[in-house]
């Protein structure tokens, strides 16, 4: 493949990205609202993240309980690794962890799902039955993706903290109750508020980017392909550049900092 | 009747047709016959709105599709039904909820109202036994008639037909074609089929046109297109022959 036809594809890649968030706005508030559909889509997107969240949560309490215990032995302050730990994964890692996984599980599909509904004229033939795809397809999608998303994460949270609490008392021996008794001293409102918004807004990013592709896709097997290894690349990047964002907000506001 | 005037239709600098005119007649078959690739989906894909040409009209009924509003052309539509490629039936329903989903998505009728339509249709394409498979357990066949049945279940008056037969063996193709025969003579159907499929052609066509070059170059009746000095005769028949000749064969 040329330089130049790569560059067409992503060009098109982003244009699908751009017209699909027009769409969105377009139709989130016409009749009739989606209800059954976002209903069905949570169903699904729940039940296809979940596993894979929930052993990303595990790995995260693995290696945050190893650096814990690991640089609070050799600070001596045991005590404090319940705080270091949980403020990491409050403040940092969870949203990051269940981001990048919930794009790659989650995102792919919608990728693959929609963009073979229009290869093969299903996007069509809806819009013949006077049925918009991006009402019927795309909002209870990108909504479900958000709520899924935001719970995910909650779920990942506990079981990130209890498997960090777990490892640190098998691997250094730090019993539960010091884990526990500075674990949520930093964990202020404005850090557990900030962390959801930053997923809620993620998972917004994830389900529409992942849809749009799906949506304007042209081509064959090949360019499906393409087309969903674009969805995992690109939502990928929205979760660092949302994290950047939240990053240069929070330092300048003092929202959610210590 | 649907009347096309001067249609062209461009993607970037593909210039796909180019300025097509056709008369699509009441209770005819017309077939548009065609090479792949020459432009065929696009000229149905643009009959019912899915394309915005560029240029030209296109009257269904006397109301212009190319020039309405978004809610006119919903309208408009409900007199067209559809046979995607494939079939385009919905992955995710089974065959009831396929040919039920028109109906239900807009409320139209009861419950009963709406199951004693889908057994109709479903009798009538023959699929009566397969109400709960999911489209994935169905063969190339099967599919169309589903999708037969579900362009139906809306009670059009015009039904355009994308290579129906295309992919599919001599005995399924027979099904297919016998349905598509049944509905114009039985329900008095306004057909239009596009095809590369000459034994397809011979059978349904009232009248056939051939698209070549963006336009129709040819519209004549079956008996007439089958004539040795016919343009499609010598597009469909005599030029295979000739390349295998030419081929040495
Ligand atoms: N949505 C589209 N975007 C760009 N090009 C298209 C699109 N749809 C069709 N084409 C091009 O138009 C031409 C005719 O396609 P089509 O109507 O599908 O041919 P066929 O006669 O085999 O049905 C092809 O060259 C195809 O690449
Ligand atoms: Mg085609």
């Amino acid at each position: 493949m040329t330089k130049n036809e790569s560059a067409r594809e992503w060009l098109y890649a982003g244009k699908s990205i751009l017209f699909v968030y027009g769409n969105f706005f377009y139709w989130l508030f016409k009749e009739p609202f989606p209800y059954r559909q976002t209903g069905e889509q949570f169903i699904r997107t729940m039940l296809e993240g979940f596993g894979t969240l929930m052993i990303g949560a595990v790995v995260q309490g693995l290696f945050l309980a190893w650096l814990g215990g690991h640089y609070g032995g050799r600070f001596g302050a045991y005590i404090w690794a319940g705080t270091a730990t949980t403020f990491a994964i409050f403040r940092e890692t969870s949203v990051l962890m269940a981001g990048t996984l919930f794009a790659s599980r989650v995102g792919t599909a919608f990728t693959v799902e929609i963009g073979s509904m229009q290869m093969s004229g299903q996007l069509d033939a809806l819009r013949l039955m006077a049925v918009e795809p991006t009402q019927h397809i795309v909002i209870p999608r990108v909504l479900a993706s958000i709520i899924s998303l935001l719970l995910l994460k909650a779920l990942s949270d506990g079981v990130a903290i209890v498997s960090t609490m777990f490892f640190l008392k098998h691997w250094f021996g730090i019993a539960y109750p010091i884990f526990l008794e500075h674990a949520f001293e930093f964990l202020k409102p404005p850090i557990l508020t900030q962390s959801f918004v930053r997923a809620g807004i993620i998972g917004f990013f994830i389900g529409l980017n992942a849809c749009g592709l799906g949506y304007y896709f042209q081509g064959g097997a090949v360019e499906l392909g393409k087309t969903t290894t674009k969805s995992t690349v690109i939502n990928f990047i929205y979760v660092l550049m949302v994290d950047l964002i939240f990053q240069v907000v929070l330092e300048t506001t003092g929202w959610g900092t210590v | 009747m649907i009347e096309v005037k001067n249609l062209h239709v461009s993607f970037s600098n593909n210039h796909v047709l180019r300025g097509l005119d056709i008369r699509i007649d009441e209770q005819m078959a017309t077939v548009v016959i065609g090479r792949s690739g020459i432009g065929k989906s696009v000229l149905l894909r643009s009959l019912c709105g899915l394309i915005k040409p560029e240029q030209g009209s296109i009257l269904i009924d006397g109301e212009d599709i190319t020039m309405c509003s978004r809610k006119k052309l919903l309208k408009i539509r409900n007199k067209i039904g559809m046979l995607f490629q494939e079939g385009a039936l919905f992955d995710s329903l089974s065959v009831y909820e396929n040919v039920a989903f028109p109906l239900t998505y807009h409320h139209l009728f009861s419950r009963e109202e709406i199951d004693r339509k889908v057994r109709t249709y479903l009798d009538f394409v023959e699929m009566q036994e397969f109400l709960d498979a999911m489209p994935s357990e169905l063969s190339g066949g099967m599919k169309r008639k589903v999708a037969i049945a579900r362009a139906m279940i809306m009670e059009p008056k015009y039904l355009l037909y994308d290579e129906p037969t295309n992919g599919l063996d001599p005995y399924s193709s027979a099904i297919v074609e016998i349905m598509i025969k049944k509905l114009q003579q039985e329900l008095n159907i306004t057909s239009l089929i596009v095809t590369h499929d000459i034994e397809l052609t011979h059978f349904i066509a009232d009248r056939i046109a051939l698209l070549e070059r963006g336009i129709i170059v040819s519209l004549d009746s079956r008996k007439d297109a089958f004539r040795e000095d016919s343009l499609i005769y010598e597009h469909f028949i005599k030029k295979r022959e000739r390349i295998q000749q030419a081929n040495g064969y």
